[in-house]
């Protein structure tokens, strides 16, 4: 079913929902974006050419989370409350619907599911946005997903004149839209080109056919120095990005929490042992995990290449590393024998 | 800038050739117009893709600290750089025989996210002049007055000459009004002391901990930063108000007389976060009360790191 949305009516379905479901809308903080809570002053940020700067994946895997607090009384912990009020997101784009689906493998799994993330994915209805003019920091395509990729989604909105038509995907989003006037044969088909177009305007970045094999086998090799020389170490790469999940639990003494946090291979500390000794002790070896865990060892796992296109990576990291330009380099990288 | 950049090709080839250094640290063309890259360059490498303009964001001596003592560096140093390479040195991170300061009198750096917001993000072209600056968005160019996209720490800079540099390329330029320093920190010393954490607050809390302004920075070169410390943990790691206000006014207090107020911190933060009012505020105190300067010269220990007998305060208490 197709509906049309027109634009001006926007903020009135909005707040009808945000009776319902706790709404989360982008908008703009400072010169970025992110998702926050819908109010009727939120100045929606539904222009950019882009996904939001500080990624959705915080909606279900906050920073910072509380798992259990210790009750000093007691002498005992306590359960803090999973289960968020019913939930809708809205103008999520495609690759970050892509993303929580696949990491969904990793914290729905079929033989353990995390309560935290389970609870606030089972509350949560996702409507996405796609992208009209996608920029070229963005290469969803080359991984298998694209602008108008529905994966993940229960309805996508597609911009036209005044207006947006809304595809629904799932029931759950059946009867959020049940009031507005359906499309028209003719918005159908503009739209569809208008898909068409911003998938075909994207060219491959990088050859995918291949690409883990390669890797796997330039593991020792000096590829991994060249590509890794300017990288600072820092968070930024892979705290912003969408398929990048790493925690580390701790106890907060003095507030009396146990919290897990976000954390990066990235980091010295990430795989710093207790016993001082560090199997990843350069930044090579860190940029290499980076890289192999989203094109190599997803792939071991699901099939599936870990990173969805989403730009954020390329766009933000201080030094401009671009990953896309690594990988191409892997391609074309001789395989030289291992060295020591 | 083309000639420039022919110059200082032929500098570092002669640097090679005449075996003065192992590596040289320069920034190089990368697939995007607008993002030259840090780059290191061997005897044998190409010098094809070395770049130099006003879109280096990053402070190269940020590198000093990954080589050997023994590794004989050249380095691409503007005003700032040439700074914390000597704070460095200083700081015996490197010996100053080992290294051979290739100094650019600097026009200041642009700062994308100024541009950006004028244009539209996905910039494709990029020049440059003394005054202007000039990019292409959607087949269009647009230009900009240089001063109107510096980046801030730019806009403020006292020292944009290398100071010792081995060798100068280009002609120097007049130094900065140390007034105009003063500006950022004089309006935020102007609020109330409410309005000022309020402030503090706003920044500091949006604060990922991703570490980025404590990587891209020179000065941070502590194996062990105290907030990766553990046991005892110095900080929360969680993203608390507590743990990140502390994380800021530590990592600033670091810097004291340290800082070159350089602003690769603020450039590389993914969150926008304002942090140099903080440093500079720091250095000016150093500057009126122990009338230093970080990196004037490349033996004067900063005032929090030396000592001596005759200190006319009493050390502890
Ligand atoms: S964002 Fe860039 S500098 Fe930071 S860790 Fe990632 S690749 Fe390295
Ligand atoms: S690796 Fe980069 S492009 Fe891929 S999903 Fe993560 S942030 Fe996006
Ligand atoms: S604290 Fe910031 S401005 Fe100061 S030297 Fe470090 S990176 Fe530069
Ligand atoms: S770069 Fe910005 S977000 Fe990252 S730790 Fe520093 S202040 Fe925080």
């Amino acid at each position: 079913m197709m509906y049309i949305l027109e634009k001006k009516k926007l903020n009135k379905i909005l707040s009808t929902w945000a009776q319902e479901h706790e709404v989360f809308v982008p908008q703009k903080v400072e010169e970025y974006s992110q998702f926050l809570p819908y109010t009727e002053d939120s100045e929606l940020a539904l222009k950019s050419p882009h996904n939001t700067r500080y990624p959705p994946k915080a909606l279900f895997l906050p920073q910072s989370e509380v798992m259990l607090k210790f009750n000093n009384r007691t002498q005992k912990y306590e359960e803090v409350n999973t289960t968020p009020k019913s939930r809708l997101v809205f103008g999520v784009r495609p690759c970050d619907a892509k993303a929580f689906r696949l990491l969904d493998t990793v914290f729905d799994a079929e033989d353990y599911a995390d309560p935290y993330w389970k609870a606030k994915r089972d509350a949560t209805i996702l409507i996405g946005i796609g992208c009209e003019v996608p920029p070229s920091t963005c290469f969803c395509t080359t991984v298998g997903g694209g602008p108008f990729n529905q994966d993940g989604l229960d309805a996508i909105l597609t911009e036209l004149e005044g207006s947006y038509l809304v595809q629904i995907l799932t029931e759950k989003a059946e009867t959020l839209f049940a009031s507005l006037s359906p499309a028209t044969i003719e918005q159908e088909k503009q739209v569809e080109a208008i898909q068409t177009k911003a998938h075909d305007s994207m060219s491959p970045a990088f050859e995918t056919d291949g690409l883990k094999q390669k890797l796997d086998q330039i593991f020792e090799s000096s590829y991994w120095d060249k590509i890794s020389e300017s990288c600072l170490g820092c968070g930024i790469c892979t705290f912003l990005c969408p398929t990048c999940f790493c925690f580390d639990i701790v106890d907060e003494v003095q507030r009396k929490e146990r919290v897990r946090n976000w954390d990066t291979c990235m980091f010295r500390i990430y795989s710093q042992e207790a016993s001082g000794h560090n199997p990843r002790p350069t930044r090579r070896e860190r940029t290499r995990q980076r890289l192999m865990h989203k094109y190599s060892y997803w792939l071991d796992h699901i099939d599936e290449i870990g990173c969805t296109g989403c730009g954020r990576c390329v766009r933000y990291c201080p030094v401009g590393l671009d990953i896309r330009a690594m990988l191409r380099t892997a391609n074309t990288h001789e395989s030289e024998a291992v060295h020591a | 800038m083309s000639e420039l950049i022919a110059k200082l090709k032929s500098e570092i080839k002669r640097l090679f050739d005449e075996d003065v250094v192992d590596v040289v640290i320069a920034f190089k063309k990368a697939d995007s117009p607008l993002r030259p890259q840090p780059a290191f360059y061997r005897k044998g490498d190409s010098l094809e893709d070395l770049e130099y303009n006003s879109l280096c964001q990053n402070n190269l001596a940020n590198y000093l600290t990954r080589y050997p003592h023994e590794t004989r560096i050249g380095i691409v140093v503007r005003g700032c750089e040439s700074r914390s390479v000597n704070a460095l040195v200083v700081e015996k991170q490197h010996p100053r025989e080992n290294l051979f300061k290739i100094g650019i009198p600097c026009q200041g750096i642009v700062d994308l996210r100024k541009i950006v917001k004028q244009t539209g993000e996905d910039v494709s072209g990029y020049k440059e002049d003394q005054e202007k600056i000039s990019v292409v968005f959607k087949n269009k160019e647009y230009q900009f007055d240089r001063k109107d996209v510096l980046h801030d720490s730019c806009l403020r800079c006292v020292h944009p000459n290398p100071v010792n540099p081995d060798v100068l390329l280009g002609d120097p330029l007049p130094e900065g009004d140390p007034g105009v320093l003063r500006q950022a920190v004089e309006s935020f010393e102007a609020l109330t002391k409410q309005e000022r954490y309020t402030w503090f607050q706003q920044e500091a809390e949006r604060c990922i901990r991703c570490y980025a302004c404590r990587e891209a920075c020179p000065m941070c070169y502590c194996t062990e930063c105290f907030v990766d410390h553990n046991p005892p943990r110095w900080t929360e790691s969680t993203i608390s108000p507590a743990g990140t206000q502390a994380w800021h006014i530590i990592r600033a207090f670091h810097q004291t007389g340290r800082c070159t107020s350089c602003g690769a911190c603020e450039r590389a933060c993914p969150m926008d976060i304002k942090m140099t009012y903080l440093t500079d505020k720091l250095n000016e105190d150093m500057l009126n009360q122990y009338d230093f300067a970080p990196g004037m010269d490349d033996t004067t220990q900063p005032p929090f790191a030396s000592f001596n007998l005759d200190d006319k305060n009493r050390f502890v208490a």
